[in-house]
Order: structure tokens, then sequence, then C-alpha cells
């Protein structure tokens, strides 16, 4: 039996749908959610363009000042007229590589839990409406994946096969697709006991309506929240394979080796080299707390129905 | 001071030494003190002995006590006491705070008697025969015997021997006691500098039979009391100790942060004494700490890019010589080195080898233009270089080369394999990749091993006749003139020839507590080779 | 229920099994061999065969495994590679230590991220929703080396309040041992406690918007009421769920904080074996943390469907 069997194409739906349903989804925003849309959107901008507006090119090293002259030692510069953001530990502009960063950042961070959640939504839903041996195999084969620290998974296969972005990508894909196939299936599981799913099984509706109609939709607001989560924990991931030496391959600019291999600027404080590694892990904090206000924002406006009757 | 005096009187004859040491504070030079000893009837070799051994003694007024905890950069599961095995620095610390070698390196590398208290060669120097010095305690208490010397050494020695440094000993037959208190290595050809080898880290005395080392029995300045491989060592000071007075400190712990960026804050907040391997970027943080002192010492050591020779691009001179005039010699030293170390010439042999390098070889300039012209010349449109981290500062090293490369529209890809396994899977093998050398006692040793056609560690594959032929000659010959003309030569068919591209040659950058002293400036590794537990004492 | 564990467990042994095979297989595939990473750069022909030869390296891969799974099955987990010390005698030293750090970790952090989950529930888009969310969220989003170290620049190099170093002797009271991980623990618990504290807010927002919610709403049953009594055991499932990965999680992945603190535990053993070919090392940590999740899941799937009604009985 297939997990997702597809619609039966019955005719038009005989029983309208229980109150309880979700219902449909609407997009409304507040303040903060605005405002966090906009940050994220001047990020996804800079994704796009960064590297063509951006002052220098990311491995470009600093060699003289606005007058100039030369720099006998141009690293850990504070913020000058021609460094906005000052320089790195070896010399190059903070600013022009965190918009260079932008786009390897977000595109391995997108590109991994996108990833991640086609293979852990689809595997985790079919296991839950499938249930039975299916389920079981596809639980087991997740948890050998899960049980396995993915730092760990991270240092063994990069070890083996040397670290590139379209690997980074995959290993990411892969390591939180079996988290996402975990929290997929638990909510498949409690929404498939749900009465307006036995009602809409009672109905005779098709698996694949089930999922649709029901499950999706109630597994969103869990899913969603999971999702901005996820986002970062890629980012994450691979700069803590950047601390193992691992990660982005040098000298492509990533937010997170950023603020690896500019620590030791920190102890020298802001006339130093502190905003070397501060600078872009406000980039990372930034955007985290706005995908994250808007997922919020979501839920709140959508399926928070009664949570906002309840104020 | 009383017993500084009677060590001063040990080396010297009393009236020598009065002499020695007023002209000591006097501030007499090395040569002044060289020929007044000769001329009181030493040898050269002992005279630089007795100068150097003197002005340790005079260097402070050591005291005893202490307790200071040591953090290396680098530590694990393969954490080992075994003389024969050990690998990197913290294995060194560990064995010569628990072990003496028969010989022992001064600060300008020449040698001086440790276990051995004489040794002399035969006339061809084709057996060496070593004297112990009597008095020697292990520390279980029972005393050190030839048969342990011979049992140490032989280690080293046969097929089934796993001795990392094994090669040192390739001209070594057997070593052979000849009485309770002498022994013998006899050699297959003729090797004067073996009790210089003798002084490296792998050859020290462990007891005979000695297999587990896991409990570590030596003669050393200190006890193992606890040692748990990739959490810690703890040390206590041995009271039975050859040498009267030392050491100096009471216990000692010796353990990792391999965190550059913690081992750094951990010193500076007063939770370890000693940190090895500091990075350049804390330099400056470092000495504006009050209390805290840098611990730099410039060597021979370099790390350099490879193009090998039997390859292609490599194949071919003007691509050679194109990257080696996109070298930024000044900028690998002020930015990557923020200063320490010297510049280099894409030699092995640097400033560090004093006598034995030939400063008239021109440096070769940065010149984009000239790089250019020879690549255009060589028709190379694309190479990739392969690389890791294997040293502090190679991979940024490599990142100033491309970014070079690119400017004069060049596309030099980097492609960092694993560091892990680097050693046996990508150097020599890959077309372009990065090394890094320790240095050696001396400029024909360094260039024996790095450049000498048949060398297993030829990097870039460089094969010269006329090389080789030098290299042997320089070997023999007794004539410094002579020598330093060959030396000359040879360095400079290096620095055109080969195809290493060694912008700079590094400093060994450790750190500690201003109120620690007495470590020897040894620039053959990290905290002056490892060479200070014996002297090292804590000022009140 | 109780067959049902009993065979979660079997399928546990089953899976040890699974991933000792697909860790062998994968080290087979790392370049270089326990002896070449040994030798480095000093390696010569004779040298690694000798070396090779000692550490049972020359033989054919089917046997090295076979060798180690039969030590494995006789209670034996063998010897490092790399070092020689018994496999048991380097993990003696760290599990203590891992375990003691993962304890105190969640015994702060679990409590602490449901409260605020729930406290953030309550009035989801209010100032303390936001306050909550923006906190977690700054916290999270910093990678733990950067906080680790900001937190030894100030709290251990410029105030002196915490070592920067956690070494543990074992005979320290737990006051001192607390005092020595005070920076390990608060780091980890900004990286384990937002997700805690995101999971269970949107897990009780989930349960909020069902029809018997609704009803208790319409009936006045008071909110506090509302969301301890009726939406938190019905949100537990997720909640156990994230909180047993986040506790796996401190077992096995806490390299980072062990690395810069130097605070010997299993990850760094573990990532030190696989840096070193070290098989039987890297084996034995692996097989530890795979127990100890399959541990942590099983009992969060009980406590999931100890806590739902409907999953207790088996469709």
């Amino acid at each position: 039996m297939s997990a997702a069997a597809p619609d039966d194409g019955r005719g038009p739906e005989t029983f309208g749908e229980l109150d309880d349903a979700p219902p449909r989804r609407r997009l409304r925003l507040g303040l903060a959610g605005k405002v966090s849309l906009a940050i994220i959107a001047f990020w996804l901008a800079m994704a796009l363009v960064g590297p063509w507006i951006a002052p220098y090119h990311e491995a470009d090293f600093i060699e003289e000042d606005a007058e100039g002259n030369y720099y006998l030692d141009p690293s850990f510069l504070p913020p000058n007229a021609e460094n906005w953001l000052g320089t790195d530990y070896i010399g190059r502009d903070v600013l022009s590589r965190i918009l260079w960063g932008a786009r390897t950042t977000i595109g391995i961070a997108l590109a991994g839990t996108l990833l991640a959640y086609l293979i852990g939504i689809t595997a985790g839903i079919a296991a839950a409406v499938a249930g039975g041996w299916p389920d079981g195999l596809m639980s087991r084969m997740n948890e050998v994946v899960l049980a396995f620290p993915s730092i760990m998974l991270g240092l063994i296969v990069i070890a083996a096969f040397g670290s590139s972005i379209p690997l980074l990508i995959l290993l990411a894909g892969l390591v939180y697709s079996a988290a996402v196939f975990r929290i997929a299936r638990a909510l498949g599981q409690d929404i498939m006991v749900q009465d307006f799913v036995e009602a809409a099984r009672a109905r005779g509706e098709g698996r694949w309506w089930i999922i649709r109609r029901e499950i999706l939709p109630s597994a969103m607001i869990p899913l969603a929240t999971d999702f901005g989560l996820r986002l970062i924990f890629i980012v994450l991931f691979i700069s803590s394979l950047s601390f193992l030496g691992l990660g982005v391959q040098p000298p492509t600019a990533d937010w997170g080796s950023m603020v690896r291999e500019n620590l030791p600027g920190l102890g020298a404080g802001f006339s130093g080299g502190a905003l070397a590694s501060l600078a872009p892990a406000l980039a990372i904090g930034s955007l985290t707390i706005a995908i994250n206000l808007v997922v919020d924002d979501i839920s709140a406006h959508t399926g928070g129905r009664l949570a906002g009757k309840m104020l | 001071m009383r017993h500084h005096n009677r060590s001063l009187d040990e080396i010297l004859r009393p009236s020598d030494s009065a002499k020695i040491e007023s002209a000591l504070r006097g501030g007499a030079t090395r040569r002044e003190l060289l020929t007044m000893l000769m001329a009181a009837g030493a040898s050269a070799g002992l005279a630089g002995t007795m100068i150097t051994s003197a002005k340790e003694v005079l260097a402070a007024t050591p005291k005893r006590g202490g307790e200071i905890r040591f953090a290396w950069s680098q530590h694990g599961p393969s954490d080992t006491f075994d003389p024969i095995l050990a690998t990197n620095s913290i294995d060194y610390a560990r064995t010569r705070l628990t072990f003496n070698n028969l010989t022992r390196f001064n600060e300008d590398l020449t040698v001086r008697p440790e276990l051995a208290e004489e040794y002399s060669a035969n006339a061809d120097a084709t057996e060496w025969t070593f004297k112990l010095r009597p008095g020697v305690t292990f520390h279980d208490g029972s005393p050190l015997r030839a048969e342990d010397v011979v049992y140490s050494m032989s280690r080293h020695l046969g097929a089934e021997s796993k001795s990392k440094a094994k090669v040192l000993f390739g001209d070594v037959k057997e070593w052979v006691k000849v009485d309770g208190s002498t022994v013998r290595a006899v050699l297959n050809a003729p090797n004067a500098e073996l009790p210089v080898i003798l002084a490296t880290f792998h050859f020290k005395v462990a007891k005979e039979g000695a297999e587990d080392f896991s409990q570590p029995v030596g003669t050393g300045p200190f006890v193992v009391d606890e040692f748990v491989p990739g959490v810690r060592s703890l040390h206590s000071r041995f009271d039975d100790y050859w040498v009267s007075g030392q050491p100096y400190l009471d216990r000692i712990e010796v353990f990792g942060i391999t965190d550059p960026v913690a081992r750094v804050n951990a010193l500076l907040s007063g939770d370890i004494q000693m940190a090895g391997n500091v990075a350049p970027q804390y330099y400056e943080q470092v000495e504006n700490t009050e209390g805290l002192e840098l611990f730099v010492v410039n060597s021979g050591a370099c790390n350099d890019i490879n193009i090998r020779l039997d390859m292609e691009p490599g194949k071919n001179p003007d691509f050679v010589l194109a990257m080696k005039y996109l070298e930024r010699r000044d900028r690998v030293l002020q930015v990557i080195q923020k200063g320490r170390g010297s510049i280099g010439n894409d030699c092995a042999v640097g400033p560090a080898y004093g006598a034995d390098y030939c400063k008239e070889v021109p440096i070769r300039p940065y010149d984009p233009d000239k790089a250019k012209f020879h690549l255009q010349k060589s028709g190379v449109t694309s190479a990739q270089l392969d690389f890791a981290e294997v040293a502090t500062g190679l991979t940024d090293m490599c990142l100033m080369l491309q970014r070079e490369c690119a400017k004069i529209g060049f596309d030099l890809k980097l492609n960092r394999v694993p560091g892990d396994g680097y050693w046996s899977t990508t150097w020599l093998k890959a077309p372009m990749h990065v090394g890094s050398w320790n240095m050696r006692p001396s400029a024909n040793i360094m260039m024996t091993i790095a450049y000498q056609s048949d060398a297993p560690w030829n990097e870039s594959h460089w094969k010269n006749e006329r090389f080789d032929k030098l290299l042997k000659e320089a070997r023999a010959e007794l004539d410094p003139a002579k020598r330093y003309e060959m030396n000359c030569e040879m360095q400079k068919m290096v620095s055109d020839e080969a195809g290493t591209l060694i912008p700079t040659h590094t400093a060994y950058s450790d750190a500690k507590i201003s109120k620690l002293q007495g470590y020897p400036r040894v620039p053959l590794g990290p905290f002056g080779a490892m060479e200070w537990p014996d002297t090292a004492w804590l000022k009140d | 229920m109780w067959r049902m564990v009993l065979k979660r467990i079997a399928l546990g042994l089953f899976l040890l099994w699974v991933v000792s095979l697909a860790i062998f297989a994968l080290t087979q595939v790392l370049p270089g061999d326990a002896a070449e990473i040994r030798l480095g750069q000093e390696a010569t022909p004779e040298t690694l065969a000798a070396l090779r030869r000692e550490l049972g390296l020359d033989q054919p891969a089917y046997v090295q495994y076979g060798l180690w799974l039969q030590q494995l099955l006789t209670g034996d987990l063998g010897q490092s590679v790399a070092g020689g010390a018994s496999i048991a005698s380097l993990i003696d030293y760290r599990i203590g230590n891992t375990l003691f750090l993962a304890a105190m970790v969640t015994v702060i952090a679990v409590p602490l991220s449901v409260a605020l989950g729930l406290v953030a529930a309550m009035r989801p888009g209010g100032p303390v929703d936001r306050g909550v969310t923006v906190a977690t969220l700054g916290l999270v989003a910093v990678p733990d080396f950067l906080v680790a170290v900001v937190l030894i620049l100030v709290l251990s190099v410029s105030l002196g309040w915490f070592p920067a170093v956690s070494y543990l002797s074992g005979s320290e009271s737990l006051w001192k041992a607390l005092h020595t991980l005070a920076l390990p623990i608060f780091t980890l618990i900004t990286v384990v406690a937002s997700q805690m504290t995101r999971m269970t807010r949107a897990g009780v927002l989930n349960v909020l918007n069902s029809a018997y919610i609704e009803m208790a709403i319409i009936k006045g049953v008071p909110r506090r009421r509302i969301i301890l009594r009726h939406a938190l055991p019905n949100a537990i499932g997720p909640i156990v769920n994230v909180v047993a990965l986040n506790l796996a999680y401190l077992v096995g992945g806490v390299v980072v904080v062990e690395t810069i603190f130097a605070y010997p535990g299993l990850a760094k053993l573990m990532v030190d074996g696989v840096q070193n070919r070290d098989m039987p090392v890297v084996q034995a940590c692996a097989m530890i943390f795979c127990s100890t999740y399959i541990l942590l899941i099983l009992i969060a799937d009980v406590a999931t469907i100890l806590s739902n009604p409907r999953l207790r009985m088996p469709k």
C-alpha cells in the first residue's frame, strides 16, 4: 500500500468539513512581522546583488588607506572611511565579506532546509499515514541517521570526500531531514487520531485528500516554527564544521566561518578587531530573529485563531 | 647562588671560572670568550659548550618551588610517553620531563654531554663510544646501566622498528655494551654527526625491556604521577635527579587546549602559565598584558608551496618562475606572521642557520609584470593548489598567492583537503601542494632531506647532479670559507631551480607568564625545543 | 506497552549493529589509515609496514571488523590504535564528565524552556511572547563558540569569576564542580534552551486550536488552567521529542564546548578518533551515542503514548 494514494476521483463531496478542521490560511502581519519581513527582504536582496555592490572582492587584501598610504599590517583595522566595518584577521574588508557571504550563507541554509523538508515531510507524513511495516522501516532507517551526532557525520563525510558547497548542502539536508521526519511523523500521528481526520475518513475521503486537506494544514504551525529554526541550525552546523576546519572553502566568505576566523579580534575590543567577528554574528542574528518572527506572525494570525480569541 | 658557582666550577677550573664570570658580567662577546678559553687550552667545541653553560648559569638565580600548568595546542588518545613514537610537541615536552638523552643541545645547536659523560669516535667516525655518567638513577630507584642504553637505542633499529626517527639511524649498524658503564655504536658508514642526532627528540633513554609507557619510568627531572592520554599528565619533582639542585619546579601539569582562542584566554585568565603555539593575531594582546610574555625563537623552520617539476604545470619552468615572482614575502612576514621570523628566498635554509646561510643570494622581488610575462610565455591557463592547514599560516599564504594570481588574470584554484591524512595522501603527490619544515641542526642535513635528487621528501621532485655532488663534498669540507662557497652555490641553485616557494621563515611563538624563567632558546622546536624542564623556575 | 518496549530494545540492538557497519564502511573510505596518520610526515614504507603489522591494519577490512565485533560481544572494547591505551580506560574517564555536564544543563534548561514556552504561548504575539522569542532566537543564532569566547572574556579574563578551563579531578564537591563548569553550562543552555522553548510554544499553540480547548474556553475555564491542564498534556508528545533530541546532542554533539573549555568528554574523543583513523575508538563512541539516543527516544515515545489516550489504544 502506497503512502500517498492518489485522490480516488470521486465526485463532489457529500458531507461538509467539520468545524474543527483548520481554517483557510490568510497572511496578515503585525508591525514586528513587517519589520522582520523587510529584514528578510534586505538579506535576500543582498544574497542576489551583494557581490556587485560590495566595495571589494571577498578575497581582496586591503593594502592602502584612503590617502594611498601603505599599511604595514592591515589586519583588524578599526572602522574607517574605506572599510566601514574594519578589516578581518588578515586584512580583508569585513563589510564586503558580509555582503558576499550573504549569498553563500543564505544559499546553503535555504537549499539545505528545503532539501531537508522535502525529504523529511514526505517521508514523515507518509509513514504516519501508512502505519504498519512501512512506518517501521522508515522510522528505523531514520533513526540510523538521527542516532549519530550530526557533527560527527559531517566530520567523517567531509574527511572522506573533501569539503564543497554541494556536499555541504547535501549533508545538511540529509542530517536535518531526519529530525524533520520525526516531527512530521509525530504530528501526523497526532492528527490522524483527531476527530476531523476520523470524520474525513468516515466520509470515505482518500488518503491523499486527508493528507492535503487535513494533515498538512494542521501540521503547518509546528513545522513552520521548526523551519525557521532549522534554517539557522544549518548556518550553525556549517559554522561548527568550520570550527573543525571543515566548512566552506576559503576564501569564500560565509558568516559562520567569519565569526570563527576572527575570534582573536574579540579580546582587542572595538578599536581592534571585535567587529570582524561580531558583525557577521549580528547578520546571522538579525536574519534568524526576522525569519522566526514572521513565522510567529503567520501562526498567530492564521492558525492561532482561537488563541487570539482568548486574549 | 652557591651551587651555581659550584656547577660553573664543575665545568671549569676555578681560576678560569672566575675569569669567565667576570668577563661575562663585563659584557664580553662570544668571540672574545672563545679566544680566551682556547688560549687556555680548550678545544673550540668545548669552549663553546663552556660559554653556553656559563651564560645559562649566570642568567638568573633560580629558586626552588612552584607549580605550573602548561597547555599545548594538540593532544588526544594518541598521546604517548614512548620516546620512539613521540609525535608532537606535547609528547616531546612530556618525554623531556621524564627522560634524558645521551647528549643535549645548546642554544647554538652544538651539543653537550647529558647521560653520556663523555664520548668519542674512532678515527674514521665509524664507531662511537659513550661513557655513561655514574650515579644516575631511574625514578624507581634502580641505577642506569649500559643495558638500558643499548636497549633504548636498539629500538630504532631493524625492519620491525616503528621508530619515527629511524631514518636518522640509517648509518647505525648496532649498539653494543662494552662494559657496565660504556656503550658503543657501530656504524655502517662514517657519521660525524651522531652526537647531534642523539640529542634530538626521539633518542631518550628508557629502562631495558620497557614497552608499556602508560606508567613511564625514566631518569629525567620529573616523575610521572598521572597520565591519561588526551586528558592530562601530572609530573612532580624527582628528588634524586642527577643534576644537583635541579629541577626547580615542584609540580607540572601538561595538557592540551586545542582551540587557539581558548588557549590564549586561559593564559590571560591565569588558568595556565605556559601556552604553546600562540597565533600571530594574539602577539600584541599577550605583549600588552602585564605579567605575560611572548617566547619567540626565530628559526629556520618554514612553510612552503611546492610545484612538482615532473608534472604539468610545473614541467614548464616559466610557470614556476611566474609563481615565484608573485610571492609577497614582506606581506607574508608582516600580515601573516606579524613580523616574527625572516624573509625567505625559496630555499629551506634561512638566516637562522647562521654561518651556513648564504647572504649573497639576492632575494627575488615581487614583480607582477615579470610574472605576467613568464606566465604568458608558459602558456599555462589554469592550475590547482591542494592545501590543508597542517601548519599555522599555510592557508593564508595560499590565499595571498591566489589573490596575486587573480590580479594578473590567472585563476589559481585552491582545493582544501582534509588536514588529517594530508601527509600520506596529498603531500609530495599533488601537482601543487603545501609543506612545512622544522629547522634541522645544519644546512647540510636540511638540504639533504629536502633537495637531494633521490631524497624521499624532495617536494618539487627537483633533480640536479651538480647539487648532489656539492652536497657530498660540503659534508667532507673542513675549510669554512670553501664550505660557505659551496653552501652559497647550492642555496642559489635551490632558490632558482627547485619548485619550492618559501616566502618566509617562521618563528616559534609561545607565551608564558614572565615570572617563569630559565628557558633555553634552542631553535629546533616550540618552547626552545622543550629543553626547559630542568632549568625552568618561578620567580616570586 | 511492555511488549512494545522490549521490541524497541531488540530493534535498538539491531540498529546499533547497522550503525557499526555503516561507520566501518565510512572509515574505510577515509584517506589514510591509523599508521599513516601516526607517522605523519616522517612515514617511510618500512616503518609504515611495521606499525601496520603491529596494529593489525595489514589484515583485510572484513577481518578487522570481525575481530572488533567478536571482542565487543565478549565485552571488550579493544585498544586504541592510535595510542595503545585500552578504550575502556579512555571512555571511563570521559563518560562521567560528559554525563555530568549533560545532566547539569538538562536540569536547568528543560524546566526553564518549558516554562518560557508556556508563558510565551499564553499570549501569542504579546510583549512577553515577543520578548521571549527575540531573546531565545538571539541566543540560538549566535554560534556556540562565540558565546563561549565572549563568556570567557567577560566572566573569566575580565572578572575572574569562573575558570576558563574546565577540569574536574573527580574529588571536588558538587558546588565546586558547578563553579568549574559554569561557563560550559551557560554556553550549552543558550544552545539547547531556545529550541526547546520554541517547540513548547508551538506545540501548546497547536493544541489550543483544537475543538476541546474551544469547548473549554466557551465553558469559561480559566486560561491558566486551560494551558496547564488541557493544552500542555496534549502537547507533550512533540515537546518530549525535542527534549530527547537535545539531550542526545548534549551527549554526542558538544565537541565545540569540549574543545574550547578543554573539558575531556566523549565528543572530542570521537573527533580525535576520526582524525587519527582510530577505528575502535570511533566505533566505541558511536555505540555509546547511538545507545543513548535509542534510550532517549524510547522514553520519549513511551511518554507520547502515555500522554495521548488515543494512541494508548492500538487501532
